[in-house]
């Protein structure tokens, strides 16, 4: 059978919604700069993708209709290629990874871009109109409860104190800094032409001067007795990100040198009152298709979309944290939904690659309450 | 009648007109930057400058923080351009039509700069100083001719948004038309009253400001009074804001007073009162070598809040002979009871505090009634510049009359202190009078003459003194206003709207059926449009079950609102102060509104636990349904008024009304507020034209789901304590109300009258609650909210 291969990784800097520089920029505009840059960077001819997979968590407005199309007419794509919007929440991009690696294994394509994008400054979390079906709201109230309200009840049914949370949350920020002082996020970075001309070149979400002292400061987020705060969750932020997935063949037609393959997917549902231990049901299952266990882990990205959730999936699944998002994670780099999967799919093999080891997972929460994963594995 | 039609009046969106289009100001410190914040309310570009690197743009951060706020919105904020006043910024101001100069207090400093202006400023372009107390004289000596021409000092009040006094004063070489240019910009567009001044130190207003300063410390210490009993007397008695003499010294700051009265020494005669009543008080002098200073320095000054041992926040007083701290305690003195109606029997009452009020009394109206003519022409020069500028509810000449000149004069004689001519020359007559429906103040020729009113000026209570009411009752009467146009005026407690109010709404928009008028004016010249619907009312009715009738009060109210706003005539609103409630309401239901620019608008009733139940919740979802930038859908409308209303959210200023559509784009803005009468009839008059009341739309809304949206979001911020118990039980009425009810779908329309159905229900539900209840009892008790 055909190896599916990661064969190159790209993403937008990440920003504050709201404040941050990328703010003005569409989210459409913004995901075909990222995919215009990783065709050419990869060099290959457009004509020759199969699909733009493109993920993104609220699909309306400026990202709305099937937004897939329209980024690839901006981005330069062929009129060959086709496009489809994806959408798993937070794990939408990952998804757009796990459809193709579906496809190519149906022998339903070589090539395929998969990306995903999302403006929290520009489509708001809920969407313009949240309208939750009235029966479930009242009957099953948690099938809608918010992300903060989760991140709590993690903390509080697996025990994470605000400290350990905070001081997870500085050691993000810590890593991030060391890697974007060291230039390892501007190999994977680009740059984004902005509305009044100015080009953004890098991520504005990392506080260098973070302490889980200072953190020990700020109010609880989203329950007034509770142990969440902004600080120990990952900031609304605008971002794409995108990785080209194709067969080790068409890899190595096109002389490229995968960063990783594709050795086992899966998706798994958890209560949505506790949605972030979703990555734990999800990655077992991937472990378990890969026939590995998470000892025999190399590389792991766990998103990190709150520290309480990130904490507890890693020790309820075994994890090493030494092994876990080495140039930082979400609470410091940044979350824009749809765009997250690709990010650390992209990243987790860039990763293997270039720490050398054999075996990486990448994994994410994702609201309503389930969990994606990806296993993947080194080219020898 | 078929008068001309008045061209429209200003907007602060239209910049770009008259001489004025762009203003530099140097100097950021309080007062400059303060100026500068205001220019830029009035929607025309300026330039800040300041000395210290990076100073301006530190001014212009404070600002957007500061409170009260010196801007009226974020965007006037994007008017101002900073630069250092060293780093190449001087060039900045090339291009300004005005310059304002607020540096220090120092001649030298302010020759020196005005010198280093005349390299880069434009031909004709106007230079003014924001000096309080350096006359002009000494200012343009050795600049030149050309310098003098274009010189003028423009005196603003801290804060210069929301003071209304502008003291111009001319050297004997500047250009007539510059300081026309400046009265004009400085009346119509930044909203002042201009009060021409002789070239005085001091001027008007702190030449008289500063010696009852001085003298209510004084006899506060001679007499031994409590800072408390002095403030007390000075604020409801005699008028001053309630801050009284030694609050409002705080205020400003402590330290300020030797500085002031030392440049006021140096350019008064020794024989001058003000410098004969000064003195070095030790308390004031350990006072600030101890940085008791006042608010501003965090130690305290006159007043203190302490934390307690249980960490309240106690508030402590200086007792004026230990210059230490202790309780605050409430000023209880006869004369206060007696006096609080009657200023003579205060003045009369031998007790401390109204020896205090006589002393006091004597000097400050003593002096002011000697310096007319020297600083200005007109006892109502000097009379607007002290209520206007010191925010007193009476001038000096306005207290003499209140005192009668006669019995002033007496005291004075009595006292063994000169009687000042002009005394003399009114003897027993008033300063003020009223002749053939005209205010009229007395000269110093000792005749009577009108009050001038500057050009386009229309006052309700000129209208008032000259005519008699076209229909009237307890809380409203309706006055003709010229040109076929009606002024709806409230004037109830508060201006409270009550049956009578709505009664007679109904009346004159019959009267005006049948031709009585051509357009309605809704205005007042209280400090508050109004404050709402009198609620004592509802409790009322409520405590002794009369559910009926509260209903009917209700329905009462949307009837009034509706037949408003289908009137065949245009209905404009002209709101001043606050518009709060079933304020607001009425507002919502004109054809349009022309707001002064210090109108606060909103609608507040889940204060006392209620929804808006005169069609405002309908009103609302109609503005965002409209608003042209708003997503579209059938939740944003209902989001953001819900998020409006359920918050209880009141703009702060009209231009902030608009951001929250409140007022529409097409409403406008006034800045004068003696203007805004007239701007109301002149935009009255352009609609009168082809008028035809508004058709109401109807709305997409969406019912049981979006209630559960908004459920969600109120859980939400009660989790984070933001919402109440009882706040829940509020927003669940609003939510069904702004969502159409259990029936809405957002694919059928769903009317505003059953949105108004839905009002009253929400609203008869909410008042049979404790909750509710609780809320309003304890809002009539204590005037504020209750967060049960």
């Amino acid at each position: 059978m055909t190896d599916v291969v990661i064969a190159a990784y790209r993403r937008s800097p990440f920003h504050f919604a709201g404040k941050g520089d990328l703010a003005g920029v569409r989210p459409d505009e913004m995901a075909a700069q990222v995919v215009r840059a990783l065709v050419e960077a990869t060099g290959v001819d457009p004509a020759t993708v199969e699909d733009l997979v493109l993920g993104c968590a609220f699909p309306e407005g400026e990202q709305g209709l099937n937004m897939a199309k329209l980024v690839a007419f901006l981005s330069g794509m062929a009129e060959g290629t086709a496009g489809v919007t994806v959408n798993r929440f937070c794990g939408s991009s990952m998804q757009s990874v796990h459809q193709a690696a579906g496809a190519i294994r149906m022998g339903a394509g070589d090539a395929f871009v998969c990306a995903g994008v999302e403006s929290m400054s520009r489509v708001p979390m809920m969407g313009f109109n949240p309208m939750p079906h009235p029966g479930l709201a009242k009957e099953f109230p948690q099938a809608y409860i918010s992300m903060g309200e989760t991140a709590e009840n993690v903390a509080r049914l697996h025990q994470v104190t605000r400290r350990d949370q905070e001081q997870f949350a500085a050691r993000s920020h810590q890593k991030a800094t060391a890697a974007q002082e060291a230039g390892k996020l501007a190999e994977e970075i680009v740059p984004i032409a902005g509305p009044k001309g100015k080009t953004v070149e890098r991520d504005g979400c990392i506080r260098p001067e973070t302490t889980a002292e200072g953190l020990a400061s700020l109010k609880p987020a989203f329950r007034q007795d509770g142990t969440v705060t902004a600080g120990t969750s990952s900031p609304l932020t605008d971002g794409a990100a995108a990785v080209l997935v194709c067969t080790a063949e068409y890899a190595k037609a096109h002389g490229l040198e995968p960063l990783a393959k594709v050795k086992s997917i899966a998706v798994a549902g958890c209560g949505p009152e506790v949605m972030g231990m979703g990555p734990v049901g999800a990655s077992q299952k991937a472990l378990s298709r890969a026939g590995i266990s998470a000892r025999d882990l190399d590389v792991v990205e766990l998103n990190e979309a709150f520290s309480s959730q990130a904490l507890a999936c890693m020790r309820e699944l075994g994890i090493d944290e030494a092994k876990v998002n080495l140039d930082g994670g979400a609470i410091a780099l940044g979350h824009p939904l749809g765009a997250t999967g690709a990010r650390i799919t992209g990243k987790a093999a860039a990763l293997l690659k270039r720490e050398g080891g054999r075996y990486a997972l990448a994994t994410q929460c994702i609201g309503g309450g389930q969990g994606i994963a990806t296993v993947l594995e080194a080219v020898r | 009648m078929n008068a001309p039609v008045a061209p429209l009046p200003y907007s602060p969106a239209k910049s770009g007109e008259g001489p004025i289009r762009k203003v530099g100001v140097v100097g950021a410190g309080v007062m400059g930057a303060g100026i500068a914040a205001h220019v830029a309310n009035a929607g025309v570009p300026v330039v800040l400058l300041d000395i210290v690197p990076g100073g301006a743009a530190k001014a212009v951060e404070r600002m957007l923080r500061a409170d009260p706020a010196p801007f009226m919105g974020k965007a006037p904020a994007r008017l101002v351009q900073t630069g250092d006043l060293d780093g190449g910024g001087l060039q900045l101001l090339a291009d300004c039509d005005w310059i304002v100069e607020a540096i220090i207090e120092r001649p030298d400093a302010k020759r020196d700069l005005y010198a280093r202006l005349e390299d880069v400023r434009k031909p004709g372009s106007i230079v003014s100083s924001n000096t309080s107390t350096i006359p002009l004289a000494a200012l343009t000596q050795g600049l030149g001719e050309k310098f003098a021409r274009d010189f003028l000092i423009t005196h603003f009040f801290n804060p210069p948004r929301y003071m209304r006094l502008l003291e111009l004063v001319r050297g004997p070489a500047t250009r007539a038309d510059a300081l026309d240019a400046i009265a004009a910009f400085g009346d119509r567009r930044l909203g002042k009253t201009i009060v021409h001044c002789k070239d005085t130190p001091g001027f008007i207003a702190n030449r008289i400001g500063g010696l009852w300063m001085q003298s209510a410390i004084n006899h506060a210490v001679d007499l031994r009074l409590t800072v408390e009993e002095a403030d007390a007397v000075m604020g409801k008695p005699i008028g001053v804001p309630k801050t009284g003499v030694f609050g409002l010294l705080d205020l400003v700051g402590i330290d300020l007073m030797p500085h002031v009265a030392a440049s006021m020494k140096a350019a008064l005669p020794a024989t001058d009162m003000y410098v004969v009543g000064m003195r070095e008080h030790a308390l004031i002098a350990r006072m600030i070598a101890e940085g008791r200073t006042g608010r501003k320095g965090g130690k305290g000054g006159f007043y203190n809040r302490e934390k307690g041992s249980g960490g309240e926040s106690l508030k402590r007083a200086v007792d004026l002979w230990t210059g230490d701290y202790r309780d605050s305690t409430k000023a209880r003195l006869d004369s206060l009871e007696i006096g609080s109606k009657d200023l003579r029997k205060l003045a009369e009452h031998p007790d401390r505090g109204g020896q205090y009020a006589r002393a006091v009394l004597l000097d400050t109206l003593g002096y002011a009634a000697s310096l007319v003519p020297e600083i200005a022409d007109s006892p109502a020069d000097v009379d607007a510049a002290m209520r206007l500028g010191y925010n007193w509810r009476w001038g000096p000449f306005e207290l003499m009359d209140r005192l009668g000149p006669g019995w002033l004069a007496g005291a004075l004689r009595e006292a063994g202190r000169p009687v000042p001519a002009l005394l003399e020359t009114a003897g027993d007559r008033p300063f003020y009078r009223v002749q053939d429906g005209r205010r009229q103040v007395l000269g110093t020729d000792g005749e009577y003459r009108d009050i001038p009113r500057p050009d386009g000026v229309l006052l309700l209570s000129d209208v008032k003194l000259r005519s008699q009411p076209l229909a009237k009752n307890g809380s409203a009467s309706l006055w003709d206003i010229g040109d076929g146009i009606a002024c709806l005026e409230f004037h109830s407690k508060m201006n409270a709207l009550d049956p009578d109010i709505l009664g007679l709404l109904g009346k004159a928009v019959a009267m005006g059926k049948k031709g009585a008028f051509r357009a309605l004016v809704v205005h007042n010249e209280a400090d508050n449009f109004s404050v709402g619907a009198n609620i004592g009312l509802a409790l009322f009715a409520a405590n002794i079950g009369a559910w009926g009738e509260i209903e009917g009060m209700i329905e009462g109210g949307q009837k009034a609102m509706r037949t408003m706003r289908d009137a065949p005539f245009p209905v404009v609103g002209a709101p001043a102060g606050m518009a709060l409630g079933g304020g607001c309401e009425i507002l919502l239901h004109c054809d349009a509104v022309q707001a002064h620019a210090e109108t606060y608008i909103g609608l507040v009733e889940v204060g006392v636990g209620l929804i808006p139940g005169w069609g405002g919740c309908a009103a609302m979802l109609q503005r965002w349904a409209e608003a042209p930038k708003a997503p579209r859908g059938p939740m944003p409308p209902v989001a953001k008024a819900f998020e409006m209303i359920s918050t209880a959210q009141v703009a702060k200023s009209a231009a902030e009304a608009r951001e929250m559509m409140l007022l529409r784009p097409t409403d406008g803005i006034t800045m004068n507020r003696d203007r805004l009468l007239a701007d109301a009839k002149a935009k009255a008059l352009s609609m009168v034209e082809g008028h035809q009341p508004a058709e109401p739309k109807p709305l997409r809304l969406p019912g049981p789901t979006g209630m559960a949206a908004l459920k969600m979001a109120v859980e939400q911020a009660a989790r984070l304590g933001k919402a109440t118990p009882h706040d829940m039980v509020v927003c669940e009425h609003l939510a069904e109300t702004l969502c159409g009810g259990e029936r809405a779908d957002h694919i059928a329309d769903t009317t505003e009258d059953q949105v108004r159905k839905l009002e009253v229900k929400s609203f008869m539900a909410l008042l049979k609650t404790e909750g509710t209840l609780a809320r309003v009892e304890h809002m009539l008790e204590t005037g504020r909210p209750l967060r049960n």
